[in-house]
């Protein structure tokens, strides 16, 4: 089902650190309604990299993820795929993923792997994401961390060029979060493109190789996690984001208590990052 | 991956679901277990197939439209909720592949269920009637088990149209809980609806009779009724048949289907959109 506004299998974009991008967005613009989403968002998505997109609740993540998946048709702009003529061009991790309660792990992924060319070993793809000991379990009987990996492994399956996990690490425990983040770097340099909406800040800081901010209208920076901290003269990723975003962003629970873990907070910084650069502009 | 060998698979896993949900099997035998008693109470066990028929018409009308939104408002939304649908959405999968599969293996449920039960009165009236509607091939005016064997064809005709109108309606609203409101919704308005319409018509002298044929072979429950009469029960007593055009009652019956289905793609690509 899925659909692009544009595809280009020909044409290959780079992205600023010389990357190919495999999608690339121009003038990028959502609407419900009278609602803005968010506005020109031009995203190069490169092939071999995690990109991760954080920002407020409320602000945006998923809907963009699931434009760039087609599945969400854009008030403006494009969204160019310019990867591999595949049967299964992008893989997904929704926000609240779940599987058919009757089935076992191992059937749920059978089902899933018999939809697609490529000939899958679903016993690898069970051990990497841990859940190969739960195999003949059924997903009814699975915890909310292990449909998640189930469901990361349905997204990753087949080997799409793209894959777009909507919180990957939400609700699983600090090592699990590290492992699946660890999962999709190794899948990203294999050459996959991973997409990632997160508010785990730390995770994303270790392992993202490009991280855009997204605030109320748009994007508020974007650039590798290095390059924002220095550009912020800041401490770490969460500093970055405490002042790239507008704290009247989001759906206003997002700012005070939404977004960032607290683990990810390290408070007695609030002050000096406050000192620095203001420019919301970024990559934008 | 081929189309078919998408659909199929589609199929396998709403068979498997089905074969897994210890609530159709209760279903089956609550269903199987009434349509016995009516057998059995009504008499029609004891004098034949014809006279079955005729005790479980107005039962089935009820009942079919019954089973249809038990195994079918749940089966999309409940996919569209889990996320599994967008997942869909990534592979080969296409939304009139997915609405047909579903549609499928939810009607061969019912088919399972409804085709079943009908099946077991038919085999107690073999056992407990007359002799004579041992016969299988005559000039009419002999009940026979082809007649009974037409009638469980035709009703599920009817209930698989039911399903297709139950699955529409389910996409249309937002969650598991209000589908089964928005299914029994939908199946009262083309039940009741459509003949309190048609009844209305009639009242008002809209419909002559040459178009009042043709208009109840487009109400589900009418043209059930109007198959049964004209193909099982006016058998038996030639001539006295026209209640309705037996052509425009299939028709009726697959438009239901075909447009429901239609219907449920179009909506289904909204939801996911």
């Amino acid at each position: 089902m899925t659909n692009f506004d544009s595809t280009d299998s020909q044409q290959h974009h780079a992205t600023g650190d010389g990357a190919t991008a495999v999608v690339t967005t121009t003038g990028l613009t959502k609407a419900y309604g009278d609602r803005p989403i968010f506005d020109d968002v031009d995203l190069d998505i490169a092939a071999g990299a995690m990109t991760a997109v954080i920002g407020p609740n409320g602000i945006g993540k998923t809907t963009l993820l699931k434009t760039l998946l087609g599945h969400v048709d854009p008030t403006a702009g494009t969204v160019t795929y310019t990867g591999p003529d595949v049967d299964r061009p992008m893989g997904y991790l929704p926000q609240e993923p779940a599987f058919r309660p009757q089935f076992t792990v191992s059937e749920t992924v059978d089902f899933y792997a018999s939809l697609v060319d490529a000939a899958v070993d679903t016993e690898e793809l069970l051990c990497e994401v841990n859940l190969y000991e739960a195999r003949n379990r059924r997903v009814s009987a699975l915890s909310g961390g292990m449909r998640r990996l189930l469901a990361v492994g349905q997204a990753v399956l087949g080997t799409p060029p793209v894959v777009c996990c909507d919180e990957p690490a939400s609700g699983l425990d600090p090592s699990m979060a590290q492992q699946v983040f660890e999962s999709l770097t190794r899948r990203a340099a294999d050459g996959m493109a991973v997409v990632v909406a997160s508010h785990t800040l730390s995770l994303v800081e270790m392992y993202a190789d490009h991280v855009v901010i997204l605030e109320s209208g748009g994007v508020a920076a974007a650039g590798a996690p290095t390059d924002l901290i220095g550009r912020y003269d800041a401490a770490d990723l969460w500093a970055v984001y405490d002042a790239a975003i507008d704290p009247a962003a989001g759906d206003g629970s997002a700012t005070t208590v939404g977004a960032p873990r607290r683990g990810d907070k390290p408070t007695d910084q609030d002050t000096a990052v406050s000192g620095g650069p203001t420019d919301s502009g970024g990559d934008r | 991956m081929s189309s078919l060998a998408i659909i199929s698979t589609l199929i396998r896993r709403e068979l498997r679901t089905a074969a897994r949900t210890r609530g159709y099997y209760l279903l089956g035998i609550v269903v199987a277990g009434t349509l016995l008693g009516l057998t059995v109470s009504g008499g029609g066990a004891a004098t034949g197939y014809i006279p079955t028929v005729v005790d479980l018409l107005l039962p089935l009308e009820v009942l079919v439209p019954a089973v249809a939104v038990a195994i079918g408002y749940r089966a999309i939304p409940s996919d569209l909720g889990r996320g599994e649908v967008a997942m869909l959405n990534t592979y080969a999968v296409s939304p009139s592949a997915y609405v047909g599969a579903v549609y499928l293996g939810r009607a061969a449920v019912l088919s399972a269920i409804v085709g079943g039960a009908l099946f077991v009165v038919g085999l107690v009236v073999a056992v407990a009637a007359a002799p004579d509607t041992g016969v299988f091939a005559t000039h009419s005016g002999v009940d026979s088990p082809i007649l009974f064997a037409r009638f469980l064809v035709v009703t599920l005709l009817f209930g698989n149209a039911v399903v297709a109108v139950v699955l529409v309606a389910s996409i249309a609203v937002a969650s598991t809980r209000t589908a089964i409101v928005a299914a029994i919704g939908a199946v009262l308005v083309v039940v009741v609806g459509g003949e309190a319409a048609i009844l209305l018509g009639v009242l008002d002298g809209v419909f002559s009779e040459a178009t009042l044929r043709l208009v109840l072979g487009f109400i589900p429950n009418s043209a059930y009724r109007g198959l049964v009469f004209e193909t099982v029960v006016g058998v038996l007593s030639p001539g006295a048949s026209g209640y309705a055009s037996p052509l425009v009652s299939v028709a009726g019956l697959l438009l239901w289907t075909g447009g429901s289905l239609g219907a449920a793609v179009g909506l289904l690509r909204w939801r996911i959109e």
